[in-house]
């Protein structure tokens, strides 16, 4: 990355170009006609990875209307704009730690956060690798030359005024985001990084605002969709899909619940066949699940007024989610004028080719190619699909740090065993155990050596099975550090290898120890065997194997 | 309501204190500034006084605003810092216009700065002499030093002419630097683009030590010059100043046409036509030069910096610091913007009041593209002014070339008058100037260079002080201050 050295005095000047350009990026609506423009020698020039791109968008584009038995004979369309929290150590422009939820209010605030007079905004490079990784994951165009701008309004939660942002050149054009259910693809608008307020919460009972700036400044990245979404459940899914590639790149924890993802929602309406309706905007909302709601009653509330033969004024509506209902906020005409301007204190943010393609290259891997990997290891879907889910929930780690998620637990203890059996071991075993124990995979504390080890243990028979469970426990519960091979020996599990007479002792004490048993077997009832078995493998303490044990049964009681 | 010239007497400085209250130059004095510690330091026991916009940690920044007159800042600018850590010790604060907002220094909480020049002809007489501006907005700082209220050097902070209009005015030396040379982490933003700390002095081998020290790379501010930069400006100015010895033959020195307006007093001329008549005939070149775009400068510098003033100060709001006026019982209480506007209203004074108003004009939907766009492609006309007529190339941008006969340095009148009278009624201070525009005609000749930020120094001649502006290429510094010494040299 590189700043706009020494040329600060023209920034103003150098900004003018971009802000006349704010008309010159028509997002492409015409991709429909693109293919016919491309020349056969250009077409040539693009990968194929480009052409199933186009391919999908032109899928998308042409997309045939589907009935929605709620609204027959209307045709909703959505755009979001997903405002994400950056997974950053420190704020956008200061050194300021960015603040939990639980911590004290105000107690993450600079002088630069409140404003104070004489202090300057100075960029975290973390935030715009995390805004970069983003757009690269989102298949984004990210631009060499993005810029600041200030964003005016009065509001107790924003300390200087303005809010820094990137209204005319953002730091990322284009991309998409195809999403798992009916090869929907939604086009991404752009991306672009901002600050967050702060945040104000009336005290009715003694008539003030009270004021926590721990979250001012924070790093958002602002993620605009295209109007792409054509249902309350493509919407979820969208956001569902953008939170796990989120999570994935490491750039943002994307918990709805706790505000580090919210969601702007534009909801228009039309008959079947119809262009577009006046769109309305709903702010802030805070789950998928209220997105849902939102976006369905808003739909029907269109409807009905265009039904009734009224139309739909543009508006930004709120939420309420106790009755359900959207509920106008402004209307267009009161739309404030932002009056925005380019920052003068921040030069514009130029990024080299060099630093772009090594976030490129360090980029980790998204969860599409995650999934087709783990398919082609031979791994079932369910499988596939239980590693992932563990996966996205894992901890983000600041600025960008990776590792730590089930994935990599997996693709470490995989390394140079059999993945069939890694992942059933983890999956079943270890994840069946710690949901047992009311623990999530983060608190699982058996390290990758150990893992390996123990499986390791079972697969060459050094164990059985039932003595990998054992031990397995053994180290979920009193968190022991000792490798598997050693709680083997210690807690006598090594599996027995003295030519069968072990096998034979304990086979006949069980037998004369269950003589009515063993006469039923003699007699021809093999399933009453089982109950034999179960007396040597305890006696065992597990280290015979089953099979083993029962073929030497069935032998003695012919 | 109006506070006395300086409220915070010390007992130590009965001198200091007695000349402020003729003054009001300073609004704060230290009443013991610590010891100076670095006893070979290069600043050993300069008593600095600085503008009361930049920050300090141990005393008030009050920006000569109502809004922050018990503001403290928790941290000290990084040029006060700096100077202090070089052995300077901080004797005080000095008076400026509200925000820097102003150019006769009348629009302060603290009440008009007067002008300490005694012009030759009333010398002795002093109940005859009548009270003029030390100008503004550093006009504290240019009469402190004027004044010998502090040893020889104050800081003060130039966005369109507020050092060196109140030196041309006082009679001293006032040195805006290139902008980006000085951190402004610290000094209180009035117009961002163009904020840049400045220098007065009595004699130009006291900037140089000053600005020595204070001219360092500060990774605070963003706006700040990368030592990189600084060295190729260095290179390129070093290469091209040709070396002296008893003549200046080489020395190529350009006079702008356009810095005659018909404002321009004609007793103004004397100077300059002294001054290039001695350097003509010490061996330099004087050559008429043309920038034309300069005409339209003074109306871009005020979109632009109202424009950055109206964002720059919507943050004085009462919530975080600063002056709270709390709200009627039966006012309307539903918009926040509601309950700030009573701690704005009485915060700001009408300068800053009006500024404010046509910067929120400036950056409306309706009027950005003709008026904030349009002083920005000004701006951007008049840099290139300035690139065509200087022989060293300008290093920030990349495919500057330089004119093969292009000059050194501009000279040209630093005012189009000497220091004008103070209104009367030193009272109304708020409402000393008309309405009018007369305020604003007296930043003609120092705007065009803010907008491109170039360097600048002042000399004295005639009874009420006259300046004569020395303008050199971004990062030339070196070069206007050698020139500068020359002319110091020829008055002597």
């Amino acid at each position: 990355m590189a700043e706009d050295e020494g040329r600060t005095k023209v920034v103003g000047t150098n900004r003018l170009d971009k802000l006349h350009g704010k008309v010159d990026y028509t997002p492409g609506p015409a991709n429909a006609e693109l293919l016919c423009l491309l020349s056969p020698a250009r077409l040539a020039q693009i990968s194929i990875c480009s052409l199933m791109e186009i391919y999908v968008r032109l899928v998308h584009t042409i997309r045939t209307l589907k009935e929605d038995p709620r609204w027959p004979g209307w045709e909703l369309v959505v755009g979001i704009e997903v405002h994400a929290q950056i997974k950053s150590r420190a704020k956008l422009f200061s050194e300021t730690f960015t603040a939990d939820l639980d911590e004290p209010p105000n107690s993450h605030v600079s002088p630069f956060d409140a404003a104070f007079p004489g202090t300057l905004p100075r960029l975290n490079s973390k935030c715009v690798e995390l805004g970069v990784r983003t757009a690269i994951a989102l298949n984004a165009e990210v631009q060499r030359r993005s810029a600041f701008d200030r964003k005016h309004y009065f509001y107790a939660d924003l300390p200087s005024g303005y809010q820094i942002t990137q209204q005319y050149a953002p730091i990322a054009r284009g991309g998409g985001l195809k999403l798992d259910r009916d090869d929907v693809f939604v086009r991404i608008k752009q991306v672009q990084l901002e600050q967050d307020t702060g945040k104000s919460a009336f005290l009715p009972r003694n008539h003030l605002s009270a004021i926590d700036l721990n979250r001012a400044g924070t790093g958002l990245m602002e993620i605009v969709s295209e109007p792409d979404m054509r249902s309350p459940e493509e919407a979820a899914d969208y956001v569902r899909t953008l939170q796990a590639l989120l999570r994935c790149v490491g750039s943002s924890d994307g918990h709805m619940e706790q505000g580090s993802l919210r969601c702007d929602v534009n909801v228009s309406v039309n008959r079947a066949g119809s262009p577009p309706g006046t769109r309305c905007e709903i702010k802030n909302l805070n789950s998928v699940k209220f997105m849902m709601i939102a976006i369905t009653c808003e739909a029907h509330r269109q409807i009905e007024l265009l039904e009734s033969g009224r139309s739909v004024p543009q508006e930004t509506r709120g939420f309420d989610e106790d009755r359900a209902e959207t509920y106008a906020l402004r209307s267009k005409e009161d739309a404030p004028d932002y009056r925005y301007m380019p920052d003068p204190n921040l030069p514009p943010l130029l990024l080299d080719q060099e630093y772009i393609t090594k976030i490129r290259n360090d980029m980790p891997e998204l969860p599409d190619m995650t999934r087709a990997r783990l398919l082609a290891l031979d791994l079932s879907r369910r499988d596939t699909d239980v590693l992932m889910d563990v996966d996205s929930g894992r901890e983000v780690g600041f600025d960008g740090e990776l590792g730590g998620g089930a994935v990599a637990y997996f693709d470490s203890v995989a390394r140079g065993r059999d993945p069939k059996a890694v992942v059933n071991w983890i999956t079943h075993e270890l994840l069946g155990q710690l949901a047992f124990r009311r623990e999530t995979f983060k608190e699982n504390p058996i390290s990758v050596e150990q893992m390996g080890n123990l499986i390791d243990l079972v697969q060459t028979g050094t164990i059985t099975g039932t003595s990998g469970k054992t031990i397995l426990r053994h180290l979920l519960s009193n968190h022991s550090q000792d490798m598997p091979s050693k709680l083997a020996e210690q807690l006598l599990l090594i599996a027995v290898r003295d030519d069968g007479s072990s096998l034979e002792k304990w086979c006949s004490e069980a037998i004369s120890a269950l003589p009515e048993e063993a006469k039923i077997v003699r007699t021809g009832n093999v399933r009453v065997v089982n109950k034999i078995v179960g007396r040597v493998m305890k006696a065992s303490r597990g280290r015979a194997n089953a099979e083993d044990v029962r073929a030497m049964l069935l032998k003695m009681l012919q | 309501m109006n506070p006395g010239p300086c409220q915070y007497y010390s007992t130590q400085t009965t001198r200091l204190e007695q000349q402020n209250a003729t003054l009001n130059a300073l609004v704060y004095l230290d009443s013991n500034p610590p010891a100076s510690v670095h006893t070979r330091s290069l600043l050993n026991d300069l008593k600095l006084a600085v503008k009361d916009n930049i920050c300090t940690r141990s005393m008030p920044t009050t920006c000569s605003s109502m809004m922050l007159r018990e503001f403290q800042p928790p941290f000290d600018a990084t040029v006060v810092k700096l100077l202090r850590d070089g052995g300077a010790s901080i004797i005080g604060k000095t008076n400026c216009d509200e925000f820097g907002m102003g150019s006769l220094n009348v629009h302060s909480v603290h009440g008009p700065v007067v002008n300490p020049y005694i012009p030759p002809f009333s010398r002795g007489k002093p109940f005859c002499q009548e009270q003029r501006s030390a100008g503004g907005s550093s006009g504290g700082s240019a009469a402190a030093v004027a004044a010998h209220m502090c040893d020889e050097s104050a800081l003060g902070t130039d966005t369109g002419g507020s050092v060196r209009l109140p030196a041309s005015y006082c009679g001293i030396v006032g040195f805006k630097p290139s902008y980006g040379l000085i951190s402004r982490w610290g000094v209180v933003s009035y117009a961002d683009s163009l904020d840049c700390v400045g220098i007065l002095t009595r004699k130009i081998r006291d900037v140089m030590r000053v600005f020595e020290l204070a001219s360092v790379y500060d990774p605070k501010d963003p706006t700040a010059a990368r030592p990189a930069t600084r060295t190729r400006a260095f290179e390129a100015c070093k290469s091209y100043l040709p070396q002296f010895t008893s003549t200046l033959t080489g020395l190529r020195i350009g006079v702008p046409q356009e810095y005659f307006p018909a404002e321009l007093q004609p007793s103004a001329l004397s100077p300059i036509r002294t001054v290039l008549e001695a350097l003509k005939s010490r061996g330099a070149s004087i050559i008429p030069v043309s920038l034309p775009s300069t005409p339209y400068a003074l109306s871009a510098y005020y979109v632009i910096s109202s424009a950055e003033a109206s964002s720059n100060l919507a943050r004085y709001d009462g919530v975080e610091y600063g002056l709270r006026i709390d709200l009627a019982p039966d006012a309307d209480k539903t918009k926040t913007a509601n309950v700030y506007a009573h701690t704005r209203t009485r915060g700001f004074g009408k300068e800053v009041q009006k500024r404010i108003l046509l910067g929120t004009y400036a950056l409306s939907a309706d009027a950005f593209e003709n008026y904030f766009l349009q002083a920005q492609r000004v701006r951007k006309l008049i840099r290139a002014d300035f690139d065509r007529v200087f022989c060293v190339p300008n290093v920030l941008t990349t495919a500057s070339t330089s004119a093969v006969d292009g000059v050194h340095v501009l000279l040209h009148p630093s005012a189009i008058r000497t220091a004008p009278p103070l209104p009367n009624d030193k009272d109304s201070h708020q409402e000393a100037t008309p309405d009018g525009l007369d305020d604003y005609v007296q930043d003609v000749l120092n705007v065009p260079a803010s907008l491109a930020a170039f360097p600048w120094v002042w000399r004295q001649k005639d009874e009420w002080p006259m300046g004569v502006s020395v303008v050199g290429q971004w990062g030339c510094d070196e070069m206007v201050l050698k020139v500068g010494e020359i002319i110091e040299s020829l008055q002597e």
